[in-house]
């Protein structure tokens, strides 16, 4: 069997190429699998159709950056958020896509959204506020106050029952399902820039600026942290699969390195960690595979890189000269895209996958 | 304490001053100047209007301390977002003015240009500014803020000069020259001021030389009524790198909250090269600079700002590094 799999070609090979005008800030699939989205620097929206690849412009250059975008759970909605403080969410029912509305917001910077992977709902960041929008009702649900800082990043709780939202001082957690009930804090004595639900419920990480990684399991109150970082811990990813214990891996990045996390059979140690050290840049974006535990990292060295079992560097992938700025991996795990600071954009495809040995 | 030496990063100037001291005629000014130029201009003040220029980002002051309480961790979370965001772009802009509020602190915001390294590695802090409204500031001596925004600056300008008697000017650049012997000090009317006094400065480039007021230098007894002073040391002699190491790491933890800025050139034993630090607070950059010219008399230069600075004791502590 084991020889069977070595046989086997697991390389990704690039296979579709394209560019925007400028530094790619976002990029994400579909979870039905039917586009690929990016945004750039300088404004654009291109939304490409599988499998050809056509495009179809949503947004030409406005010289003030998309700074994110996100499809909804179920590909029904794209919406986008940027430096003109306007959110806009396009209705994907049909092929063609549909401009369904534009919150216009003012003298505010959207650079944070996030859908509810089980609903509609659309929360952005505006400064010091985050606002819930539901697309099916078209209106505002609530606007939820952060108070410490202009908010720094956001994440649904994959059951969409919470919604955490993070910035100076750490973490604050809302009830999806009674806005109004008093929010749960997290206090981390830094700033928090990422956040992260594990995808079984029970674990939320927090990347610091004072080059720390906190993990919090749900409703215990005492966090692990993680100390040593070089700098400031920029993203977070957690592994679909389970590792050791049942629990799911952590990766998290800080400049040039990749510290990947696994909890540990002794609570002494409580999470054991390796090193993933051979970036040159920073890195600046990194993702497990769905369904399996290999680790891609894009970083400004110019490399996409390729981490089997989040260990080992199997493969290098290049394509951006001047640095990789994000990616996004298929939701099929079959296909990685990737943006880079010049504009590019790069889709590499695995030869062949054998489901169901991604987890050895 | 590693300012960026990539010499592609964007240079940086910092306006402060209190309202209506003339800080936006100045900015306005320098925007004229730089026509061309893309300009990015952060500001933290509402009020002060008719900024003629096509980027300006609006943001409120969002100070971040970390955990450790640490004076020199202190940064400025919303510079270190709007920064992170507009450097992306792949024409950057040629220049970034961050316009702050009379009320700022002005140690976060430098100390976000050392700590953080996006901002750190993309940008380079060229000198701070400040416009004192010379008529005004008497009724803001009171004030922790003014008298930091003095403390920290690079570039005085004593702006509204018509509005005062030349006595008057005389007396408030001797108590500023008192705060901070080591700022550059321009009267103006109007902000009328060279731009290359102002643009360019590079004051925290370790490379250009420190300048002392010789003025600043050649008085016997400063008057001390001020908590914040300056002290500056000239004396010719060799420096044990041990020694000098072992006194400015006592001073940094011992009085590093109460020391803004502090720059220096040092003639240290067996260095044929001369040795130049700057630093802010706690935040300490030092390094061998270029060799001394055979013909250069070799000496040693230093200038601290701070509250309740002990003069006797520096200068005792210095001397007892000296050969």
């Amino acid at each position: 069997m084991a020889k069977a799999i070595a046989q086997q070609d697991f390389s990704f090979k690039q296979t579709w190429r394209s560019e925007l005008s400028d530094y790619i800030t976002a990029i994400a699939w579909s979870s039905d699998g039917r586009f690929l989205v990016a945004c750039s620097a300088a404004g654009e929206v291109s939304l490409f159709a599988i499998p050809g690849f056509q495009s179809i412009s949503l947004q030409g250059e406005t010289g003030q950056s998309v700074d994110c975008l996100a499809f909804a759970g179920d590909g029904q909605f794209l919406a986008i958020g940027g430096q003109n403080g306007q959110v806009k969410i396009w209705s994907l029912a049909s092929d063609s896509p549909e401009l369904m509305t534009t919150l216009e917001n003012k003298s505010v910077w959207v650079d944070r959204l996030g859908w509810s992977p089980t609903s509609h709902a659309l929360a952005f960041s505006l400064g010091k506020y985050v606002q819930v929008w539901d697309a099916d009702r078209q209106e505002v649900v609530t606007t939820l106050n952060f108070e410490a800082s202009t908010v720094l990043d956001l994440d649904w709780r994959k059951d969409g029952k919470y919604l955490a939202i993070a910035g100076y001082r750490g973490a604050r957690v809302w009830n999806a399902e009674d806005w109004d009930a008093e929010e749960e804090a997290l206090d981390i004595p830094s700033a928090t820039v990422t956040i992260a639900w594990s995808p079984q419920n029970g674990l939320i990480a927090a990347g610091n600026m004072d080059n720390t990684l906190t993990v919090m399991e749900w409703e215990n109150p005492i966090p692990w942290l993680m100390r040593g970082f070089p700098s400031k811990v920029r993203q977070l990813a957690w592994s679909e699969v389970p590792g050791s214990l049942d629990v799911p891996i952590l990766a998290s990045c800080s400049g040039a390195a990749i510290v990947v996390w696994e909890r540990d059979r002794d609570e002494r140690v409580g999470w054991g960690n390796r090193i993933l050290g051979n970036h040159e840049g920073t890195v600046q974006a990194i993702a497990f595979q769905p369904g399996s535990l290999l680790l891609a990292s894009a970083a400004e060295d110019g490399w996409v890189a390729l981490w089997h079992q989040g260990t080992r560097l199997t493969q290098a992938l290049t394509g951006a000269p001047n640095g990789f700025s994000c990616l996004s991996w298929h939701p099929q795990g079959n296909q990685l895209a990737a943006g880079g600071a010049n504009g590019e954009l790069l889709v590499w495809s695995q030869a062949s996958r054998g489901r169901g040995f991604g987890k050895a | 304490m590693v300012a960026a030496d990539v010499p592609s990063s964007v240079p940086v100037t910092v306006l402060t001053g209190y309202l209506g001291a003339g800080k936006t005629t100045l900015l306005n000014r320098i925007l004229t100047h730089e026509h061309g130029k893309k300009v990015a201009v952060i500001i933290n003040e509402f009020g002060e209007v008719g900024i003629d220029n096509q980027l300006v980002i609006d943001a409120d002051e969002e100070i971040f301390e970390m955990n450790n309480g640490c004076i020199c961790c202190t940064v400025r979370g919303d510079l270190i977002r709007i920064i992170g965001n507009l450097m992306k772009r792949r024409n950057k802009f040629d220049h970034l003015v961050i316009e702050t509020t009379g009320l700022a602190d002005p140690a976060p915001v430098i100390q976000t240009f050392f700590m953080d390294e996006d901002v750190r590695s993309q940008t380079s802090l060229d000198a701070v500014v400040t416009v004192v409204d010379a008529k005004h500031i008497h009724q803001h001596w009171d004030a922790d803020e003014a008298i930091e925004q003095l403390a920290f600056a690079d570039v005085i300008l004593l702006n509204k000069t018509d509005l005062v008697t030349p006595t008057e000017l005389e007396a408030l650049e001797q108590r500023i020259r008192s705060m901070n012997a080591m700022a550059k000090i321009y009267r103006t009317q109007d902000a009328q001021v060279e731009m290359d006094r102002i643009l360019g400065v590079g004051a925290f480039d370790l490379g250009r030389a420190l300048e002392i007021d010789p003025n600043f230098l050649g008085e016997d007894a400063h008057e001390h009524d001020e908590t914040v002073s300056s002290v500056a040391i000239a004396e010719s002699g060799t420096l044990n790198f041990e020694r000098l190491n072992a006194w400015i790491g006592e001073l940094l933890r011992n009085q590093g909250p109460d020391i803004f800025r502090m720059k220096g050139i040092l003639n240290i034993q067996g260095e044929d090269h001369r040795f130049v630090f700057q630093g802010v607070h706690m935040l300490f950059d030092g390094r061998a600079d270029r060799p001394w010219k055979p013909n250069e008399t070799r000496k040693n230069e230093l200038v601290f700002i701070g509250r309740n600075l002990n003069e006797e004791q520096l200068r005792a502590g210095f001397r007892a590094c000296l050969v």
